[in-house]
C-alpha cells in the first residue's frame, strides 16, 4: 500500500497563489515509494502530463463542492491495485463536448444567455464546454433548476474560469 | 464551488431604504435638525440617524447579504434571519427616533425610548453580523474585498456598542451616569467607526469586485487592494484603540484622530489608484450608467477627503464637519448606492423574471429594462443638489441648503420611479417582455 504525503494547494489558489513551485518541493521531499496526495479547487489537467514524465501516475476523485483529490503514486505497476479513490465519478463517463464556447470577452451576463442556449439544442446526456473570465455563480442556480451536472474551475494560473455542463440525461 | 442563489428580501431592503431615504430628504427640506439645529442636538440626530442606519445600512445590508455570497463563492450562513433583521432594524430605529423626538420635546414619551430602541437596533446589527460573519468564516482565506467587508464588520460591532451605550447617558439612567463624558469624547468614535469603517470601507471592498465585474477589468491580482486594506485598517485601528485610549486617559484624541486621518488618506489614494487601474485595464470601453455615477461618487469621496485635510490645516474643520459629513453621507455613499441599485435592482429583476425561460425563448437584455438617458437626469440632478447643498453649508447659508436637498430629494424620487419601472418590466418592449413560462415580479420581493 502506497504512503501519502498530502499536499493542499486550495488554500494558495484561493489566494491568488501559484502553487507548483510548491508541489514541486513536496515531490522533491517524498521517499521512494511513496505517493502524493494533492487537493485541488480544480481538476488539475496540465500536472497529469508533468507527474507523468517524472515516472507518476494518478488516481483521481471529485471532492464536495467541484474540488478535486488527486493521488499521484510511483508508477511501478501498482497502481491498478490500488482501486479507485473514492465513489465519484469521474470525468471520464463524460463524452467529449459536443459544443466549445469561448464566452471571455462576452458582457455579463451574455456568457450566461449563451451557455444556456446552446444546452437547450444538445441532446441528453451530451456535454458543453465553455471558457469565462469569472466563475458564473449565478448561471450554476439555472443549471442546477434544469436538472443539468457541471464541473468547473479556474486555470492553475487564475487567468480564466473552465466550465463543462452535461445535460439531463 | 456553489451557484449563488437570489437573496429573495432584498429588494425589500431596498424599498424600505429608500423610504427611510425620501423621508429624511423631507425633513431637510422642512428645515428639521442641522442647520437650524445644534449638529449634536436631538433633532439633527433624527436625520443623521435616518440617513445612516434607516438608509445606508439598510441598503448596504440588502446588497451584502446578496453579493457576499458572490465575492466568496459560498452560500449565505442562514438566509432565514434575514427577514427578522430587517424588522428588528426598522423597528429599532422607529424606536430610537422616538426617543431623540422625546429628547427634543416633541413628543412626551417615556425615556425607556432611547435604551429599547438602541437594543432592538443592536440585536438586528448582531443578526447580520452573525449571519454575514458566519458565511466569511467559512470561505477563509478571505479575498481581498471579502477582508473589507470582513473589517466593516467589526466596525458596526465597534458603532453599535458606542450607540448603546450613548442612549443609556442620554436616557439618564443610573447605568449611563457612571460615565459623563462619554459623549463628549465618544462621539467622535461612533461616527468614525460608523461612517468610514462600516459604510465607506465596506462600500470599498464591494466596488473593488463590482467595478471590476462592471467594466471587465481583471481583478485576479491577490495584490489589488491591499494597500488600501492595510493602510484602511490601520486608520481604524488607530482611530479606535487611540480614542479609546484617549478617552480613558482624558487626552490625546486629537492626535489620535489626525494619525488616522493620515492613514485614511492614504487608504484611500491607495483605492484610487486601484479603481484608476481597472478603468485603464478594462475591457468594455462604454461604461454603463451606474459605472459612470459610481466614479463619480468615489470623486465627491476624494472631494470631502481634500476639504477635510484644507480645513484641518486652516484649522477650521470643527465649524465645517457638517458640510464635510454631508458630502460623505449624500455625494459620496448616497451617490454610490444609488447607483449601484440602478444596475443591481434591473439585474436582479432580469435574472429573476427570464432566468427560467433563457435559451428556451428570446429573452431581453439587461439594459433593455432600464431607460439610462431618463435616469441619466436624475443622477445629474442628485449630484448637482449634493454638490450644492455642500457648498450652501460651507457659506453657512440654511434656506439655500435645504433648497438644494429639494433638488435631491426630486431626483431621489425620479431615481425611485426608475427602480419600480425596471421592476415592473415597464420599459421592456411588448414581444420580449412576459415570453411564455416566465412571470411577472413582485414590486417587494423576489421569487428565488
Amino acid at each position: 500500500m502506497t504512503e501519502f504525503i498530502d499536499v493542499d494547494v486550495r488554500p494558495i489558489l484561493r489566494a491568488g497563489g501559484e502553487p507548483f513551485s510548491i508541489i514541486m518541493a513536496a515531490l522533491a521531499r517524498l521517499s521512494p515509494g511513496e505517493g502524493l496526495r494533492l487537493y485541488a479547487p480544480f481538476k488539475p489537467i496540465p500536472l497529469f502530463d508533468v507527474m507523468a514524465s517524472k515516472g507518476f501516475a494518478h488516481r483521481e476523485a471529485e471532492l464536495e463542492g467541484g474540488e478535486w483529490e488527486i493521488r499521484f503514486m510511483p508508477d511501478d505497476g501498482s497502481v491498478e491495485a490500488a482501486g479507485p479513490a473514492s465513489a465519484a465519478p469521474n470525468d471520464d463517463d463524460w463524452p467529449e463536448p459536443a459544443v466549445r464556447l469561448d464566452n471571455r470577452d462576452l458582457d455579463p451576463p451574455e456568457p450566461m444567455v449563451r451557455i444556456l442556449a446552446a444546452l437547450e439544442r444538445l441532446a441528453p446526456g451530451q456535454t458543453l464546454h465553455a471558457l469565462l473570465s469569472r466563475e458564473p455563480v449565478f448561471l450554476f442556480r439555472e443549471l442546477t433548476k434544469r436538472g443539468h451536472q457541471w464541473r468547473g474551475g479556474f486555470t492553475p494560473q487564475n487567468e480564466f474560469y473552465q466550465l463543462t455542463v452535461r445535460v439531463q440525461a | 464551488m456553489i451557484g449563488t442563489s437570489l437573496f429573495r428580501w432584498a429588494i425589500s431592503y431596498f424599498a424600505v431604504a429608500i423610504a427611510w431615504l425620501l423621508l429624511a430628504e423631507v425633513l431637510i427640506v422642512a428645515g428639521f435638525g442641522f442647520p437650524n439645529h445644534d449638529i449634536d442636538g436631538p433633532d439633527t440626530l433624527v436625520v443623521v440617524h435616518i440617513v445612516t442606519i434607516g438608509w445606508l445600512s439598510t441598503a448596504l445590508c440588502g446588497a451584502l447579504f446578496q453579493f457576499v455570497p458572490v465575492l466568496v463563492a459560498r452560500p449565505l450562513y442562514a438566509e432565514r434571519w434575514t427577514l427578522p433583521a430587517l424588522v428588528l432594524l426598522t423597528l429599532g430605529l422607529s424606536v430610537l427616533l422616538a426617543g431623540f423626538l422625546t429628547l427634543g420635546g416633541h413628543l412626551n414619551g417615556p425615556r425607556w425610548l432611547l435604551p429599547v430602541g438602541a437594543s432592538l437596533l443592536i440585536a438586528g446589527f448582531a443578526l447580520v453580523v452573525a449571519n454575514l460573519g458566519m458565511t466569511l468564516w467559512s470561505a477563509r482565506p478571505l479575498p481581498g474585498p471579502a477582508r473589507f467587508v470582513a473589517t466593516g464588520l467589526a466596525c458596526i460591532c465597534v458603532t453599535a456598542s458606542f450607540g448603546g451605550l450613548f442612549s443609556l447617558v442620554l436616557s439618564g439612567t443610573a447605568i449611563g451616569a457612571q460615565w459623563p463624558d462619554l459623549l463628549v469624547s465618544g462621539v467622535p468614535i461612533h461616527a468614525l467607526a460608523g461612517l468610514g469603517g462600516w459604510l465607506t470601507f465596506t462600500a470599498m471592498g464591494v466596488s473593488y469586485r463590482l467595478l471590476a465585474m462592471f467594466m471587465l477589468a481583471p481583478d485576479s491580482d491577490a495584490r489589488l487592494g491591499r494597500l488600501a486594506w492595510l493602510a484602511g485598517i490601520t486608520a481604524l485601528a488607530v482611530g479606535l484603540v487611540g480614542g479609546v485610549l484617549a478617552l480613558w486617559r482624558m487626552t490625546g484624541l486629537n492626535l489620535t484622530l489626525l494619525l488616522a486621518a493620515a492613514a485614511a488618506l492614504l487608504s484611500l489614494a491607495a483605492h484610487g489608484r486601484d479603481v484608476l487601474g481597472l478603468y485603464r485595464a478594462r475591457k468594455r470601453r462604454a461604461l454603463e450608467l451606474n459605472t459612470r455615477m459610481s466614479l463619480v461618487a468615489l470623486a465627491s469621496f476624494v472631494a470631502a477627503a481634500m476639504l477635510s485635510a484644507a480645513f484641518v490645516a486652516a484649522g477650521s474643520f470643527a465649524s465645517h464637519v457638517g458640510a464635510l459629513a454631508f458630502l460623505v453621507a449624500f455625494g459620496w455613499l448616497t451617490g454610490l448606492v444609488l447607483a449601484n441599485l440602478y444596475k443591481i435592482v434591473p439585474f436582479l429583476t432580469w435574472l429573476e423574471t427570464y432566468g427560467p425561460v433563457m435559451g428556451r425563448v428570446p429573452t431581453p437584455r439587461v439594459q433593455d429594462l432600464v431607460a439610462e438617458r431618463r435616469a441619466l437626469k436624475w443622477f445629474v440632478l442628485f449630484f448637482a443638489g449634493s454638490w450644492m447643498a455642500t457648498l450652501m453649508l460651507l457659506v453657512d447659508a440654511a434656506l439655500g441648503f435645504r433648497l438644494a436637498v429639494a433638488v435631491v430629494t426630486l431626483a431621489t424620487l425620479g431615481l425611485s420611479e426608475e427602480f419600480i419601472r425596471a421592476r415592473r418590466l415597464a420599459d421592456v418592449a411588448e414581444p420580449l417582455r412576459l415570453p411564455t413560462g416566465a412571470a411577472a415580479p413582485h414590486l417587494l420581493v423576489s421569487r428565488n
